[in-house]
């Protein structure tokens, strides 16, 4: 049993950081995308509302699909006046629990909410409000479901590892009881 | 009270008791908000199908153009720091000025300031600062109060000098309440804020306080030089035209480079968000600078002929000539290209790359945890309720700013100030600007300078916790607790008189913009 379950933290873990890492390039891609727009605007006098869009959505992408990366990486911040200092034992309490009860039902709710708005905009292939824009913003929406159901993955493999943990300290202190 | 209302205000108290226990800030954020809601739905206060605004809040965000200047900020900063750029700032600062008592606190002071500057998340400033000035200065036998004091202080106040990331943010939330607040007073061509506006009003009150901290270091190196002693001077050092190529290099470089950055966006050249491209672009040309060997002659080139094109644009010499100027385009794309991939290769690409994803990812996901919490606070009434409460406080709008001001430095004790500007400031904003005789402008700058002061604030300053964290064995918390003190009895002097000179912030802007 404890076997499957750290087989299962390893697949979300695999699958996280590899959408995390190949969203993360995505910050070049903005410094890229918008020093050339800077040249063309400057320079030519030139605008282009496709590359505009083009950093939005870059933009989008990167924080929405590196959050359960970061998450997994412990990138996000916690008020650590007591955790800091706190026992594994109480760091992975929290986190079991941080993960259970405010974690997984935001996520779920997020994605529950987000549905229908996207399908709508699935249903009619929205397009960007400019004419010269990206005929894209469907795909750019699926983003906010997409974000919710990576992050809700990896608070299932966090409250998973926080509880191998639990196990492994009971299993310790069971043997040095002895 | 009625009891929407009362959930609204149990919810601010349910965020402050979880946060404490340690589960990230984001989701501990759109958690509770989330049970709030469930649960006022059940009870029949509130209508949980509020949240189906919920996703389009967060397209809203998605599509902020005004925050896009946040990633490139971030990458420009890591770079600087990731290529070592810090630390050999900090050297030939210390060079310069070590020789007299409390130079090196100086170039501490310096260094942090123009360097932090880009980075603007408090905890990784301090923790940067401390890590790369601490050694150096117990080293030559700075008192360890001092080093501590002045090394706090100057990672908090990197977090309101422009461009700090903090100032983009507030100035995108206060914009929102502004507009927000004229709408409700029937103005119907609202004037807005940009953050333009907040860069250019931060920029007095900060470098006062630079040279507030300043004077200090240097007149605590003459009344106590022992507790500052100078570096003795390092027989192995450069000298002559070798410092001054390494003065060059190491100073004058990257200076120049946040000088531009900042310069275009104050006279209005460039937005925010295309002056940080161009500073992370700058920022990578820097660090392919730093390779040892002839890589770095494409570096160079790239610089060159971007300067030169720069030059030609505003002397409007080559408008006649789109082909010349195209070509050499293309030039400064291949020699970037090269130059990126040398920076790739030396290590320097993939842990900015990594480091500025996580950071942004972080900032924004609080964001989205913040819009849930102010959407099921605005349902339970919450904004209302504030809103009376502060049009009730006795002394006007002075008395309500005073009480906003007073719960934000309490706040700050348990929040990030992402936090306090994705939660706090979109609730008492509105309220705030729609008095009359309350300029956003300064109320932007007072609400930066009291989170910061906040900041550093014994005994919980989460700055003081930051050091605490990564300072070494021989600074204990009480030499960090008493060695903040001057600092922050600086900074309150500096609240107090910006409380009764507005002007310190408001001037330049309206000397810049008009208005």
């Amino acid at each position: 049993m404890l076997k499957r379950l750290t087989g299962l933290v390893k697949s979300i873990d695999s699958l996280t950081t590899a959408v995390g890492r190949a969203a993360s390039w995505c910050t070049l891609g903005i410094v890229l995308i918008g020093f050339a727009v800077v040249l063309m605007r400057y320079l030519l006098g030139l605008g282009s509302i496709w590359l505009q869009e083009t950093i939005v959505y870059a933009h989008a992408a990167l924080f929405l699909l590196a959050a359960a990366w970061t998450l997994k990486e412990g990138g996000h911040v916690r008020v650590d006046v007591f955790y800091a200092n706190a026992s594994p034992r109480n760091k992975a309490l929290v986190d079991l629990f941080g993960a259970l009860l405010l974690l997984l039902p935001f996520a779920i709710a997020l994605f529950w909410f987000s549905l229908p708005y996207v399908t709508r905009s699935w249903a009619i292939l929205e397009r960007s409000p400019e004419t010269s824009g990206l005929p894209l913003v469907f795909v750019l929406k699926t983003l906010i479901p997409l974000f919710a159901l990576l992050l809700a993955l990896q608070g299932v493999a966090q409250a998973i590892r926080a509880l191998v943990t639990l196990k492994l300290q009971q299993m310790i202190r069971g043997k040095a009881a002895r | 009270m009625a009891l929407p209302e009362f959930l609204a205000i149990m919810m601010i108290v349910a965020v402050c008791g979880l946060l404490m226990a340690g589960y990230p800030v984001a989701l501990t954020l759109g958690g509770v908000s989330l049970a709030f809601a469930a649960f006022g739905h059940i009870v029949g206060v509130m209508d949980i199908g509020l949240l189906n605004a919920l996703p389009q809040r967060i397209f809203g965000v998605m599509t902020n153009t005004v925050l896009l200047a946040i990633p490139l900020f971030i990458f420009m900063g890591v770079m600087l720091e990731r290529s070592r750029i810090a630390e050999d700032l900090l050297e030939t600062m210390g060079r310069l000025f070590g020789a007299v008592p409390g130079g090196l606190g100086v170039s501490v002071v310096l260094v942090g300031v123009l360097l932090a500057a880009a980075k603007g998340v408090v905890g990784a400033t301090v923790v940067t600062i401390a890590l790369i000035t601490l050694p150096t200065m117990l080293r030559h036998r700075y008192d360890p109060r001092i080093a501590a004091g002045t090394v706090a202080a100057t990672a908090t106040l990197a977090q309101i000098l422009p461009p700090a990331t903090v100032l983009v943010l507030l100035g995108d939330q206060l914009n929102n309440s502004f507009q927000a607040a004229q709408l409700a007073r029937g103005v119907f061509a609202p004037a807005s804020l940009s953050v333009s506006d907040l860069f250019a009003a931060a920029i007095v009150p900060g470098l006062t306080l630079v040279a507030l901290y300043l004077l200090f270091l240097v007149a605590v190196g003459f009344l106590r030089p022992g507790a500052m002693p100078p570096i003795p001077p390092d027989p192995m050092a450069p000298r002559g035209s070798a410092l001054a190529r390494q003065l060059g290099t190491a100073l004058l470089a990257p200076v120049l480079l946040i000088a531009v950055v900042l310069g275009s966006i104050l006279i209005g050249l460039a937005t925010p968000t295309e002056a940080a491209a161009v500073g992370a672009v700058g920022a990578i040309l820097l660090a392919a600078l730093r390779i040892e060997g002839g890589e770095r002659a494409w570096a160079w080139i790239c610089i060159v002929i971007f300067v030169f094109l720069i030059v030609l644009r505003a002397t409007s010499g080559l408008s006649r000539r789109p082909d010349l100027i195209v070509t050499l385009m293309l030039i400064v794309a291949g020699t970037l290209a090269v130059a990126i991939y040398q920076v790739w290769r030396a290590g320097y690409l993939a842990p900015t790359v990594t480091r500025t994803a996580q950071t942004t990812s972080m900032i924004f996901t609080i964001l989205i945890g913040a819009t849930l919490f102010s959407l099921v606070f605005r349902g339970l009434g919450g904004d209302d309720m504030v809103h009376r409460a502060l049009s009730d406080l006795p002394g006007g709008a002075a008395g309500a700013i005073l009480a906003v001001m007073l719960a934000m430095f309490l706040l700050g004790f348990v929040m990030d100030a992402f936090e306090i500007i994705f939660v706090v400031v979109p609730i008492v904003a509105p309220p705030l600007l729609a008095m009359d005789g309350v300029d956003p402008v300064w109320l932007g700058v007072m609400m930066a300078v009291n989170l910061q002061t906040s900041y550093m604030h014994p005994p919980l300053g989460p700055t003081l916790f930051f050091l605490r964290g990564v300072a070494p064995p021989e600074i204990t918390t009480r030499h960090i607790y008493v060695g903040i003190i001057p600092f922050v009895a600086i900074q309150l002097c500096a609240l107090i008189v910006l409380w009764f000179v507005p002007g310190l912030a408001t001037w330049l802007p309206r000397v810049l913009y008009g208005g």
